[in-house]
């Protein structure tokens, strides 16, 4: 890898091989994505640089790239060129820039490879600039014509193609549902419990993160738990259930809604009442927040995190827990999308007070919480990949001071960073769901 | 010819005050889109968070780590909104009192020290001078300019034609480069505000949750 975090690969030829066409053509759907509100905050900022610190990636690197003002600036110099009067007139003066190839590779390298989307600099901005959404304006025009880096573009075309982002094809969804559900009906002693899929006027369709069907399966039983203990009216769709949208971070809108919109039709043709979103930071931003922007469309049902659902099920008594069958110390890390971006703040703690012995806060929690690194589409590009470990270790050392054994977040990109991170910085902590705790404190009733 | 300055003086603001109009309805019309997303909270609470608390240093972690810069920013605005004041004063010819006047020329020498402060920082610094522009260096040293001469007028009457002067060629200047952020800044916080506001993070939207949390 050479200082610009680029190897010699097809991804790198394609970039050399960019021609001033294609540079029009992102210039335009640069200039068609860019919203009225962007277009304000880039005409906001001062350079005043008090954002540096508030970057996870300035924090570890200490470079001029990193920071969040110079990441913006990046755009801001060619919107201003192509927008403003000074911009056309006194270019130089004003730092106003013409889009090239070697623009394009600044913004592929920063945009893309230093930056989360964790929205932390937004809140720290002196002017309020929402500086993720305009990186995220920025790759979407890179995404157009095909310079997403390959492992996140991969993701994305995946699930465009297959469904969902893992590939799973519909029979192995419904094995690997009929196998969990026999494990249920043990576990609770019950042959009724059901984890039902296609069940019409359920009141809740549950989406799940493909990796969970993968890799994490006592996750999505943990969920069929609580459904059936709080005696729930739920179902799986047997051919849309992925909540991920990779879409969110490769910038692409059209994708991004392509794959929100498979969720709606299901829900509809399903007759559910709720779209219920499994643990998933960036899926909770998508679904809830984003996705009818996509699709201009406001919607007539409502978008809720099981976050959401097991804190309303403990306030209603419908499950009840006993803490004391979590007795290691146990620490939330808010996923980014989620709490920053997605307002679901306190949710969580609600039910981990009540599922856990001993619970702890890191320094700082909530909207002021770190990043892992995992997000913006960084565990899949796998370019980036040292970075992404690198500026991990702010996060791996909060965990540290709270001398926790496991933590608890509820977001499954973040889990897999932490599961690198737990390796390569020696934590020696348990990662979960905050499903899979509750699921281990429920207390059922013929128990 | 003061009176020639004096009538340039409001000339140039007005051409500033239309530009900056125009350019805050023009950016205010660039794809503008419709919100389809439902709140879950009240818009406004945001804007009124954006627009207070939001920007005090316990609140934003920029400003508490970098208290002297803040107070710096806060002293230098404090101090050009007294210039502006006093210069406004001057063009409607209205004397002020004594008392006004020393605390004017307090909030003005404040201004000066820590536009001068801020000027520094970004020429020596050198991560703040590579995200800089000529513009950055120049917005703030014409300002800072302003600053001296309305000090100056309100001591010495003679530096008034170049006090009246230089009021002029700012305010031409505020639509073209940086200081056009003295409207853009409340343009991005009400933004700020409204994002944050209607998705329940700042001011969080606590309720029982929040409060059994604390």
């Amino acid at each position: 890898m050479n200082n610009t975090g680029f190897t010699k690969d097809p991804y790198k030829e394609k970039i050399d091989k960019l021609d001033s066409k294609k540079i029009r053509k992102a210039l335009q759907i640069f200039d068609k994505r860019l919203l009225s509100d962007y277009a304000a905050f880039l005409n906001s900022c001062v350079r005043c640089g008090l954002c540096a610190d508030s970057c996870q990636y300035y924090l570890t690197y200490r470079d001029v790239e990193s920071i969040p003002a110079y990441k913006i600036n990046l755009i801001a110099k060619v919107f201003k060129k192509y927008h403003t009067q000074a911009g056309k007139r006194i270019s130089r003066w004003v730092g106003a820039e013409e889009i090239n190839k070697a623009v394009v590779e600044e913004w592929i390298d920063t945009l893309f490879g230093r930056c989360s989307l964790c929205g932390r600099c937004a809140l720290n901005c002196t002017m309020g600039i929402n500086i993720p959404y305009i990186i995220r304006t920025a790759r979407g025009a890179l995404a157009e014509v095909g310079l997403v880096p390959p492992g996140l573009q991969s993701t994305v075309d995946t699930a465009i193609q297959s469904g969902n982002n893992m590939g799973i094809s519909k029979e192995d969804w419904l094995e690997t549902v009929e196998w969990l559900e026999e494990e249920l009906q043990q576990e609770v002693k019950d042959s009724h419990a059901k984890l039902p899929i296609d069940v019409k006027d359920s009141k809740f369709l549950y989406t799940i993160n493909p990796r969970e069907a993968m890799f994490f399966p006592l996750s999505i039983s943990a969920v069929g738990k609580i459904f059936y203990a709080a005696q729930e009216s739920w179902t799986f769709s047997s051919e849309n259930f992925d909540v991920t949208n990779y879409g969110l971070y490769s910038g692409d809108d059209v994708a991004s809604g392509e794959m929100s919109k498979r969720l709606i039709d299901s829900l509809k043709k399903l007759n559910c009442q709720t779209l219920v979103l499994a643990e998933c930071g960036h899926g909770y931003n998508s679904n809830r927040w984003e996705a009818p922007e996509w699709l201009s469309q406001k919607y007539d049902f409502e978008v809720k995190s099981i976050i959401q659902v097991i804190a309303d099920y403990i306030r209603e008594g419908r499950i009840k827990l006993d803490p004391s069958k979590n007795q290691k110390r146990t620490t939330l890390h808010d996923p980014c999308n989620l709490v920053r971006l997605g307002g679901l703040i306190e949710e969580q703690r609600h039910i981990l007070r009540r599922a856990v012995a001993q619970f702890v806060e890191m320094t700082p929690n909530r909207e002021k919480n770190y990043c892992c690194g995992g997000g913006g589409g960084q565990l899949a590009m796998t370019r980036f990949a040292d970075r992404r470990i690198k500026v991990g270790k702010i996060k791996a050392d909060q965990v540290r001071q709270t001398g926790a054994e496991v933590v608890a977040t509820p977001c499954h990109n973040c889990i897999d960073q932490f599961m690198e991170l737990n390796k390569y910085y020696k934590l020696g902590i348990e990662i979960k769901t905050i499903s899979e705790i509750v699921a281990e404190a429920l207390v059922l009733s013929d128990s | 010819m003061l009176e020639i300055l004096r009538f340039g003086v409001i000339l140039s603001f007005c051409i500033s005050f239309i530009a900056l109009c125009h350019l805050i309805v023009r950016t205010y019309f660039f794809n503008k889109k419709p919100v389809f997303a439902k709140s879950q909270s009240r818009p406004i609470k945001g804007i009124f968070y954006a627009l207070g608390k939001g920007m005090m240093p316990w609140e934003k972690e920029s400003a508490g780590r970098h208290l002297l810069t803040y107070l710096g920013g806060i002293l230098y605005h404090t101090g050009i909104f007294a210039a502006f004041f006093y210069l406004f004063m001057l063009v409607i010819s209205h004397r002020l009192n004594s008392t006004v006047v020393f605390i004017l020329r307090i909030l003005m020498f404040a201004g000066i020290f820590s536009g001068m402060g801020l000027f520094l920082k970004r020429s020596t610094k050198s991560q703040l001078r590579r995200i800089s522009c000529p513009d950055d260096f120049a917005s703030n040293l014409m300002v800072d300019v302003f600053l001296l001469l309305a000090l100056t007028d309100s001591h010495i009457f003679r530096f008034r034609p170049l006090f009246f002067a230089v009021a002029i060629v700012m305010f031409l200047y505020i639509p073209v480069g940086k200081i056009r952020h003295c409207f853009f800044f409340f343009y991005s916080r009400i933004l700020f505000g409204l994002f944050y506001g209607r998705r329940g993070v700042l001011p969080q939207n606590k309720g029982d949750l929040g409060a059994e949390n604390e």
